[in-house]
């Protein structure tokens, strides 16, 4: 280790730049790569596209329609898609487009807010455990491997139904329950990360440990992290759409996919488009995340022989 | 561990749940007095300490087997032992389909890699994996109600687990039979792709090795050097991920359950929650680890039956 590593202002010496001569031609940025390597993958665009697509819906939809979510027609009470109700109406009289595009907005936010404290919490706590070893690794897989044995979808049954309804009570539960098992996943990758010669270098530079975390060893299992913030959506979609099925989740006169499908579910035979909407728009979005998942996972690992050349 | 975890489920539904909250509304008003007295022989009475709650509870389940009563006074132990074999016959069955289909559909693809029956299945498997199980299950319902319609009688029914006075052995069977068939598509078909998706890539990876070119410069054919050779060894790890997936089938099985009307563990769960029966909700729960640990024993047993390699001691 040279005293020239001690002095963060001395920029490491810079070898002859292999790659270039590698690879003729223009030397491309990481993000066009990625990019590139996003686009060729067709069901991916596909997915992003109908993503994108959902969210203007949830957004739009609200701020345009000239009635609010809980207006009532009485001329239309329960009936089917026309062309003054695209989605037809339920049995009070509520408008189904809307109340789709506010479903999905309420599941959404859920979805995201919770895939991004799972990533984050996982994150930190997944590769905190493997750098500092010792007690602290071990209590973080005590607690873990406690936690994948304790009735999960009970205990956010629970607290969901105590909460009343409120989403943001929600979100906090399922991102408790969710949490551990990318943090698992996290920590053994993080096991070899911590032998990395740039973690010794930081440690020797006086660098305080929870830094070395956040500024080494989590940007490096970037890529993994962008994945499981994708598929955390449509799990966290899903479990969501659970919970306000079956009561427990968002309560009127909040309304989120779940809700709306269970009340769709009441009527399939006699209103079958309260349920048609609502179900196309879950599925959309699930299918739409995964096959986005898909693509980023093909886009961003560096051995994946999906990306073809460059 | 199923232990530790039922007696945290047990604190836990007890910071939640309130069974006086029952009484609460009862028209003529009960006073704080015959609420308790109604709750105290019940071991549900929230003025005891905890502690002393929890020994009562866990001294009946060690010393008589007896899981408690619910706030009505009903037996759990009744409740529970007849709900577990509604739901065990189906989060079973769908379980062992469910593998079957996905290991055989893994096999397959593998077998034809990047030509068009892959291309099928894969896109396939991706959409219904991510369909939501509630969407799959009134899907499926829609269907079964439209054939009925088309048909003219009713061959699936879409409510319950068994019909009303149907006697004999086959009637009995051919009976469950329509009753079972819908929700165990429903959660075959949402469950299957995870098998197909982990069993091809584990099967392509075992396709190139050595043991398996050996095998076909022996003179065996592809499918049986691919039956013989590569799947004994990419079985193992599937055989581990059906253990672990057996709690989200569970949870799985409790929407399916309340769709389909079914008397079982998940719509018992439902009602439990909502009656503030603390007994019933944490004898679920166990319920809910004990089938983890069966399935983590199936699975060890699994491994030791394919890999020659792992003795049992």
């Amino acid at each position: 280790m040279s005293t020239e590593m001690i002095d963060p202002a001395v920029q490491p010496p810079v070898g002859p730049d292999t790659t270039a001569e590698r690879i003729p031609g223009k030397q491309l940025s990481k993000w066009t790569l990625y990019t590139r390597r996003f686009m060729r993958n067709k069901p991916a665009v596909a997915g992003i596209v109908i993503f994108v697509l959902m969210v203007i819906y949830s957004i739009v939809v609200p701020l345009l329609t000239p009635y609010k979510i809980d207006d009532q027609d009485f001329m239309n009470l329960s009936t089917g898609p026309s062309p003054e109700h695209w989605f037809g109406t339920n049995a009070s009289g509520n408008d189904n487009w809307l109340q789709t595009a506010v479903g999905l907005q309420r599941s959404l936010m859920i979805a995201v807010t919770v895939s991004v404290g799972v990533t984050a919490l996982s994150a930190i706590v997944g590769t905190a455990a493997a750098y500092f070893r010792g007690r602290v690794e071990q209590i973080t897989l005590m607690i873990i491997h406690f936690l994948m044995v304790v009735p999960t979808f009970l205990i956010l049954a629970l607290v969901s139904n105590n909460a009343g309804g409120d989403w943001r009570v929600i979100s906090l539960a399922m991102i408790f329950v969710s949490w551990f098992f990318p943090a698992r996943v996290i920590w053994t990758l993080a096991l070899s990360l911590r032998e990395r010669e740039y973690v010794d270098a930081a440690r020797y530079m006086g660098v305080p440990g929870m830094r070395i975390v956040l500024r080494h060893l989590v940007p490096n299992i970037g890529s993994l992290l962008v994945i499981n913030f994708t598929l955390g959506i449509v799990g966290a979609v899903g479990t969501e759409t659970g919970l306000s099925f079956i009561g427990f989740g968002v309560k009127a006169p909040d309304v989120s996919l779940g809700s709306l499908i269970g009340y769709g579910a009441a009527s399939v035979t006699s209103a079958p488009w309260l349920f048609y909407f609502p179900a196309l728009a879950l599925t959309l979005l699930t299918v739409s995340m995964a096959l986005v998942a898909d693509g980023l996972r093909d886009a961003l690992d560096p051995t994946s022989a999906a990306g073809g050349r460059a | 561990m199923i232990v530790v975890a039922t007696n945290v489920t047990y604190l836990l539904a007890w910071s939640f749940l309130d069974p006086r909250s029952n009484y609460v509304g009862r028209k003529p008003p009960l006073s704080p007095e015959q609420i308790e007295n109604l709750l105290r022989p019940r071991n549900l009475d929230n003025t005891v300490p905890l502690v002393e709650r929890w020994w009562t509870w866990l001294t009946g389940i060690v010393l008589r087997w007896d899981w408690g009563v619910s706030p009505t006074g009903g037996s759990v132990n009744e409740q529970v032992a007849y709900r577990m074999w509604v739901s065990a016959e189906l989060v079973l069955g769908a379980t062992i389909i469910m593998t079957l289909l996905g290991i055989w559909i893994g096999v397959y693809t593998a077998s034809r890699q990047y030509k068009l029956g892959d291309r099928i299945w894969q896109g396939i498997s991706i959409i219904t994996m991510n369909i939501n199980i509630i969407v799959a299950a009134l899907a499926v319902v829609i269907l079964a109600i439209n054939f009925n319609k088309w048909v003219g009688t009713r061959v699936f029914f879409v409510t319950g687990s068994s019909s009303e006075g149907v006697t004999g052995f086959f009637p009995v069977i051919v009976d469950a039979l329509q009753h079972l068939i819908l929700p165990t598509i429903a959660l075959v078909v949402i469950g299957y792709a995870q098998y197909h998706f982990l069993q091809r890539t584990l099967l392509l990876d075992n396709i190139s090795a050595d043991y398996v070119r050996t095998a076909r410069a022996k003179g065996l054919t592809k499918q049986q050097a691919i039956r013989r050779h590569a799947l004994r060894t990419s079985l193992i790890p599937v055989a581990t991920q059906v253990a672990f997936s057996i709690p989200g089938i569970f949870t799985g099985a409790i929407l399916t359950e309340s769709i389909f009307a079914w008397q079982g563990m998940g719509r018992y769960f439902l009602t439990t929650i909502n009656g503030n029966d603390v007994h019933g909700v944490v004898a679920v729960a166990a319920f809910g680890a004990v089938l983890t640990a069966i399935g983590a024993l199936l699975a060890d047993i699994a491994v030791v039956v394919l890999d020659p390699r792992v003795r049992v001691s």
